[in-house]
């Protein structure tokens, strides 16, 4: 989220921090949706920091069948880097969605946004993955 | 919130529908998930879940720096939140359960304590109170002299036998009597008297339904019904009510005077 891991690291390292001065002062976090919600924000405030990437509308293209085949061809960090350039909220909605631990309610109370909002952040996103996979990865079928 | 419950967007819910099931998924969820796989777009949305669960694996695969890893791992390093008994009691769902079981509660316990001195005829002395309440001195003969000298009249006019005033009320002086059948109670001697406008009540004693029998009790015995209280006495198969408008206590000093 951050596009550096020390950055995250930082920012992950703070929450860990505050909830432990929290803890201290007998008032812990309320409940684990606590830690994502001060870690995305910290996250946020990092990523604002420094030199930011240009606001551009990104292609979109249908779902492939052969989707699951391009994506196996990519490496991890190829991954971490296309959401960690997508712009807010949409970043955050990915990553979250595809952490696939959180149920929807779970996710629009991190996220603070409508059901409708999430859906369409989800959905562009996907369709805006499949133009960036279709033009750095396509599919050799056999 | 709006009044109406408003439709979910079933499509729009699909499209965010989780990669891998989950127990705790919502109705709405589950039920937009069963229609995107039995509707036309029964592909797409295969094709969809494909996409997003091979994403989801790369996500997995993603390395997390040992450090961060770390800290997730430990979560013993944060203290679970204690749910404070304090904060609980202070919840308005817990305050309103509370006091809908006090209201209850306390309901339940005066019925209790209404009926647990009960005694056989309570439930006549209540009609019989509830009769005091709309009772007119019109209505009765007028008749001026001792209640104690009543109980030749109730004999000899009415056939009414042991119809006998306390002497604890004997010397008030009345107003006027009558003798009437209720539909509950039969042969019911009514008296009214000067003192605080007072009405005095004979009726046959309730009788015991296995055997007939009657258990007289020479202690006072108190009903109440709206704002009336009686002190009930039974002697030969004879209930014998002194009813006036207030509570026990304004009853209490005539039944007091014969003890001293």
């Amino acid at each position: 989220m951050t596009g550096g891991a020390s950055k995250a690291q930082d920012a992950f390292q703070n929450t860990v921090r505050e909830a432990a001065l929290r803890s201290a002062r007998d008032e812990p976090p309320p409940d684990r949706l606590w830690f994502f919600r001060d870690a995305r924000w910290r996250c946020l405030a990092v990523s604002e920091q420094g030199l930011q990437a240009e606001q551009g509308t990104l292609e979109e293209a249908e779902i492939s069948p052969v989707a699951p085949m391009q994506i196996e061809q990519l490496d991890p960090d190829q991954l971490a880097v296309w959401i960690s350039a997508a712009p807010e909220p949409q970043r955050s909605a990915l990553a979250l969605f595809y952490l696939d631990e959180f149920s929807l309610r779970e996710m629009l109370a991190l996220l603070e946004i409508k059901a409708g909002e999430l859906s369409e952040l989800i959905s562009s996103g996907r369709h805006q993955f499949q133009a960036w996979l279709d033009a750095t990865t396509p599919y050799q079928g056999e | 919130m709006s009044m109406f419950q408003i439709r979910p967007n079933y499509s729009s819910l699909a499209r965010c529908a989780p990669i891998t099931e989950k127990p705790g998924t919502d109705r709405a969820m589950r039920i937009a998930i069963e229609r995107a796989r039995r509707g036309k777009k029964a592909a797409p949305f295969g094709q969809q879940q494909a996409f997003d669960a091979a994403i989801a694996k790369l996500v997995r695969a993603i390395p997390v720096d040992a450090q961060v890893a770390e800290w997730f791992a430990n979560e013993s390093l944060i203290p679970l939140v204690k749910r404070r008994w304090k904060k609980i009691l202070l919840n308005p769902v817990v305050i309103a359960i509370a006091l809908a079981l006090a209201v209850i509660g306390g309901v339940f316990a005066y019925r209790v304590h209404e009926h647990l001195h009960d005694f056989p005829g309570a439930d006549k002395a209540r009609r019989l109170l509830s009769v005091a309440s709309s009772t007119r001195s019109v209505i009765l003969d007028p008749l001026k002299t001792d209640a104690g000298a009543l109980s030749d009249l109730f004999f000899l006019k009415h056939r009414l036998e042991h119809y006998d005033i306390p002497p604890e009320f004997a010397d008030f002086r009345t107003l006027g009597s009558r003798v009437f059948d209720d539909d509950e109670v039969h042969g019911v001697a009514q008296i009214w008297v000067v003192e605080k406008r007072m009405q005095f009540f004979l009726f046959p004693a309730e009788k015991n339904p296995k055997d007939g029998s009657v258990t007289d009790f020479s202690d006072w015995r108190f009903v109440e019904l709206e704002g009336w209280t009686g002190a009930v006495q039974q002697r030969n198969g004879v209930c014998f009510m002194a009813a006036l408008r207030g509570r026990e206590k304004d009853l209490a000093p005539y039944l007091e005077k014969r003890k001293q």
